[in-house]
């Protein structure tokens, strides 16, 4: 019976899941938009894996202790179109991001917004405004 | 099904290999700008001849995004108005262009990513001209009512969902378990970003790579019947064939779990592909489905070539979206626990 009713509800799932148009999957169910987080740290790892790309940094604490995050963004796709690649982001560099932690309370966060250091966006993508790859297609 | 979709992706994607090898290189990209749709059906008359393959059908292979600014549904303040003028089509695209989301404090759009940041936004991609002011044509220009006994069968379903939504992985839907995703059709919608596909044609066989999020469409255009009505696909069965410069796809054998607006399996979609300038195919599809809906309706989506390649969205491969999702669930079950314990 449980099995008959998942792959009922699997159909259901998909009528539903034409709504949101940027994720592949439920943000409200994943964060939790009364988390807001600011992470300053380092990064250690970009994992260019579809759905999503993932940042993997690590963050220094006021108590000088290092707790290791990972933060979720966009597809590797749409961000190789626009210019992005893997020296964008390599090991090392340091960032700013703000974002909404997991709802499960673990270590990784949505990155709504990353910063450089120096603070320049990681990709202010709109045409003609400074996207790494600043071709006016349209 | 689940167990024989492995087997059927890689003897799809096996196929597609042995296409691109067979196929005649796509046509060298012209470089001119899209026209708009009805322009480019006129201008394909007079001046201009689609191109053919060896085997003499028409040459629909490409690379293309139908990425689009206009709705499926017509916005209920333009009535029955299915065209633009060519000036109010283009401070319409403008003005989607620009459009942000909305972001209130606290609302979906502000907690979610600044799409800008990751490539997202419509705006910085390429996007086909059209002065349609909604996909769907005709005087409606929208989807007919569903029948009854569709709405009752949409609030079972709805009603059977409710409280099991984060149960387990198989109660999620299939776009988020990276199975199938709405733009792979029939009938093949626009989707959010990287809506880009590739056409590659063989001997008897069109086949069609969507790169979100993975699978290929094997149309035989051999004049082969449907397979039996015993045989039920996600994606349906779909058989080809040409009328003039129009591949034509009649799509059946569907399940109850690719509900299209609420369809049921017996899904019934016509496509038609018809190559109307050197940069675009112009996409039409009819569908109908006498157990949802009282009559058929009918889209028209343009497809403009882009640059190529597609690139692989191997969706399944870092979905850590999947376990996050049922861990929230999870916390989310045992807060309310907790509360209920203290009261």
């Amino acid at each position: 019976m449980r099995r008959k009713l998942a792959v009922l509800l699997a159909g259901a799932g998909f009528l539903l899941a034409t709504a949101p148009a940027w994720a592949h999957h439920s943000f409200a169910a994943e964060f939790d938009p009364n988390r807001p987080i600011k992470l300053k740290g380092t990064v250690t790892e970009m994992e260019w894996i579809n759905p999503h790309s993932w940042i993997h940094l690590d963050v220094k604490g006021p108590d000088g202790k290092v707790v290791s995050w990972m933060v979720e963004g966009g597809s590797p796709n749409a961000l190789l179109r626009r210019g992005f690649n893997k020296n964008s982001l390599p090991a090392g560099t340091e960032i700013l991001i703000e974002g909404y932690q997991a709802k499960d309370g673990s270590n990784r966060a949505n990155g709504r917004d990353i910063t450089f250091a120096n603070g320049k966006r990681l990709f202010l993508g709109s045409s003609g405004n400074g996207a790494p790859d600043d071709k006016a297609e349209k | 099904m689940s167990d024989r979709f492995p087997a059927t992706f890689a003897a799809a994607l096996g196929a597609v290999t042995v296409f691109v090898f067979l196929a005649p290189p796509a046509s060298a990209q012209l470089g001119s700008s899209v026209l708009f749709a009805k322009e480019a059906a006129t201008a394909s008359s007079s001046t201009w001849t689609p191109p053919r393959t060896p085997d003499g059908v028409p040459d629909l292979q490409g690379v293309f995004t139908n990425s689009t600014v206009t709705p499926l549904e017509r916005p209920k303040d333009l009535g029955t108005k299915e065209f633009f003028t060519r000036a109010e089509a283009e401070a319409y695209e403008k003005a989607s262009l620009a459009r942000k989301a909305a972001t209130g404090p606290g609302t979906y759009a502000d907690v979610h990513y600044d799409m800008a940041q990751f490539g997202l936004e419509k705006n910085q991609s390429k996007v086909a001209d059209s002065i349609r002011t909604s996909l769907i044509t005709g005087p409606d220009g929208r989807v007919p009512p569903m029948l009854p006994e569709a709405r009752a069968r949409q609030a079972a379903r709805a009603a059977l969902n409710k409280g099991h939504e984060f149960d387990g992985p198989e109660n999620r839907g299939l776009s988020e378990r990276c199975i199938i995703w709405n733009n792979e059709g029939p009938p093949m919608l626009p989707e959010g970003y990287n809506s880009n596909l590739q056409i590659v044609q063989g001997h008897g066989y069109v086949a069609i790579m969507q790169e979100m999020i993975h699978d290929v469409r094997i149309i035989p255009t051999d004049g082969s019947p449907h397979v039996s009505s015993k045989v039920r696909e996600l994606m349906g069965d779909s058989r080809g064939h040409w009328e003039g410069n129009t591949l034509v796809v009649d799509t059946t054998n569907f399940t109850n779990r690719t509900a299209l607006r609420g369809s049921s399996e017996n899904l019934h979609v016509v496509e038609r592909f018809t190559r109307t300038s050197p940069d675009t195919v112009t996409y039409q599809f009819t569908v109908d489905d006498p157990s949802t809906w009282a009559k058929s309706w009918s889209a028209e989506i343009p497809m403009t070539k882009i640059d190529g390649p597609i690139f692989e969205y191997a969706c399944h491969e870092g979905n850590y979206g999947m376990p996050n999702n049922l861990s929230g669930a999870r916390a989310e079950e045992k807060k309310a626990e907790l509360a209920a314990r203290k009261q």
